[in-house]
């Protein structure tokens, strides 16, 4: 009978106590009740007084509420399942401290801001104050997202496929690399944001400039870790290669390039980091949108729901962006024994 | 007939690193290797018998002499010379069929060859190996890959460089008949770079014992016995014993052990033999 993994982990790990069985149940519905305690405390408890006098000027909604409500089913969804799987289970005791001191931190921020007014408008808009500005502008905002998803894009892959292009050759060729080098001593240690007065004053539009400036921030990490990745690759690659008989296409395209995309690929982790804080940025100063462009804009108005609306939606973004980025280069080197 | 190397009054001389010295590889180097034969270069670290096979494999110059391979003066490498190193010999991004799939693309023997790919795993025993990548296979693995993929593109010749240096000695022993088998099968000519005595008298039909600093032959011993050999047999250890001695003697450094004990015990240090 040959065993799965997980049965030889169940099998092999110590016996729990019924105390300790208790406790973990106990903590896997822990989240559910801190959720649910919440909503109780937000529908529930009075609010400040000064909001209460003004609903105009201060509008509560049940957005929120609908918010928590959707966050409790799935938590019951999770919970149900953690009866019939195991495995669930065990994820759903790991993971359930962190929902619970998140239930803990929604209850407390939403105490301070709107219950008790310690922390006060408009500096400290409560949750559904932010909930609402999304929904009430989110064409706006998906608007924002998309016209910066385009520019970092744009400067991203072009900053990219310079890098690879510059680093690659670099670090195949010496005589690439003594003009490639002096560029790169030159230009690596100076922020690519330095650039963003001139780009403002020189560039023919300012997406072209912003596209170059954020290009030129991905270019240098790109470059330095193609150069040390193609450098580094072991010189028996290379031979057994030509005992094949590889030309040097092959050579470049076929052995040195896979062989470097363990580096190249740190490269472009940090360039990511680069290209967003570029993105920043050149909408903050000069492109007239984008989320950056929206949070400087709201911030006119001192519409501060809004800005923290824009942060929540800035925020999402990236980690969409770098979670892609992550999936792509764990499907690349999946060759690679830390990607098993 | 095919896979035939002459080297004729090879020398090799390589700069040393930062500096204007030199250094002397191989001196004055003769040896005639016959088609079909299974040759081991046999010696201590620094004899340059790795050089001496790179310079077979194309991937060194000569300094002075030649090689000539099938009657040709050899001018960089060639799928008819094919070559296994001791690590790395696999290309780790690709899985082991598209690492013999890269060897037949590369020597532009794929259209032909192709179908031949599943016998090839078959014979190293990979077939069920096939999708996987070098990094989850055992050493035995990877290195009967290597071979395999070698092999597959049909050289004249095989360079093997100290190709199961890396295993433990029953993968090697194991490993060692695999050799034999695929050469006999085959009918190639073999070089293989050893520093294992057992192992070159296991396999070779011939021994090129070198000695070091400048690499020079100085002793060829034939090993008339025929295949499968015994590694138990009289006449095995008897042909072992004779090789140690000599080389023993062609190291020329004669260790004074009562000097060596003594100084070993001054320094208080316990030493294992």
């Amino acid at each position: 009978m040959k065993l799965t993994a997980w049965e030889l982990h169940r099998l092999e790990s110590s016996p729990k106590s019924k105390l300790r069985r208790t406790f973990e149940r106990i903590l896997t519905i822990l989240p559910l009740l801190l959720v649910m305690a919440h909503m109780a405390e937000y529908k529930l408890m009075p609010d400040f007084p000064k909001y209460v006098a003004n609903r105009i000027a201060y509008p509560v909604s049940d957005t929120y509420t609908v918010f928590l409500g959707i966050l409790a089913f799935a938590l019951l969804i999770y919970l149900i399942l953690s009866f019939f799987s195991d495995r669930k289970y065990e994820r759903l005791v790991h993971s359930s401290p962190l929902y619970c001191v998140i239930a803990i931190i929604l209850s407390i921020y939403d105490i301070a801001t709107l219950k008790t007014g310690i922390l006060q408008l408009p500096y400290f808009p409560w949750a559904d104050r932010i909930l609402l500005a999304i929904i009430e502008d989110r064409k706006m905002l998906l608007d924002c997202v998309t016209n910066s998803l385009i520019l970092l894009f744009a400067g991203y892959l072009a900053g990219a496929a310079a890098g690879l292009f510059c680093g690659v050759g670099a670090g195949w060729s010496k005589k690439i690399r003594y003009w490639i080098m002096p560029l790169l001593k030159l230009l690596g240690p100076i922020p690519s944001t330095t650039w963003i007065s001139i780009i403002l004053v020189v560039a023919s539009s300012l997406f072209a400039g912003s596209v170059f400036m954020i290009a030129l921030g991905v270019w240098y990490p790109v470059t330095m870790a193609a150069l040390n990745g193609v450098a580094n690759v072991n010189r028996s690659n290379f031979e057994v290669a030509k005992t094949f008989g590889a030309n040097r296409f092959e050579l470049v395209f076929k052995v040195a390039i896979p062989a470097a995309m363990p580096s190249i690929f740190n490269g472009l982790t940090q360039g990511m980091g680069i290209a967003c804080t570029a993105l920043m940025v050149a909408e903050m100063l000069g492109v007239e949108s984008g989320l950056g462009w929206y949070i400087n804009w709201q911030r006119g108005w001192a519409e501060f729901a809004k800005m923290y609306a824009a942060v929540i939606i800035i925020c999402l973004t990236f980690t969409a962006v770098n979670f892609v980025l992550t999936l792509i280069k764990k499907r690349v080197l999946r060759w690679k024994e830390e990607y098993v | 007939m095919s896979g035939q190397v002459e080297i004729r009054n090879l020398s090799k001389v390589f700069a040393r690193p930062g500096s204007d010295d030199t250094l002397q590889a191989l001196d004055n180097i003769s040896l005639d290797i016959r088609p079909g034969e299974f040759v081991a270069l046999l010696g201590a670290s620094g004899c340059g018998k790795s050089t001496l096979l790179r310079i077979i494999a194309g991937l060194e110059i000569p300094t002075k002499g030649e090689v000539l391979f099938n009657g040709g003066r050899i001018c960089g490498t060639s799928p008819k010379r094919g070559l296994v190193f001791q690590e790395h010999s696999l290309f780790a991004w690709l899985t082991v069929r598209q690492n013999i799939e890269f060897a037949l693309k590369t020597s532009r023997q794929y259209q032909d060859r192709k179908c031949e790919i599943d016998r090839w795993l078959e014979l190293a025993g990979l077939a069920e190996f096939a999708g996987n990548y070098p990094h989850q296979l055992s050493g035995g693995m990877r290195q009967r890959a290597a071979l395999v993929r070698a092999l597959a593109v049909s050289p004249d010749v095989l360079l093997l460089d100290e190709p199961l240096g890396a295993l433990d000695s029953f993968t090697r022993m194991s490993l060692q008949d695999e050799l034999v088998r695929l050469w006999q099968e085959r009918g190639n000519t073999m070089v293989m770079v050893t520093h294992d005595i057992d192992e070159a008298i296991y396999l070779s039909q011939r021994i090129v014992i070198m000695s070091p600093r400048p690499g020079r032959i100085s002793r060829i011993i034939e090993v008339p016995r025929s295949y499968p050999r015994d590694r138990a047999s009289g006449d095995f250890t008897v042909l072992r014993n004779e090789i140690l001695r000599f080389m023993n003697f062609a190291h020329e450094q004669q260790y004074d052990y009562v000097l060596l004990l003594r100084h070993y015990k001054s320094v208080g240090s316990l030493v294992t033999w």
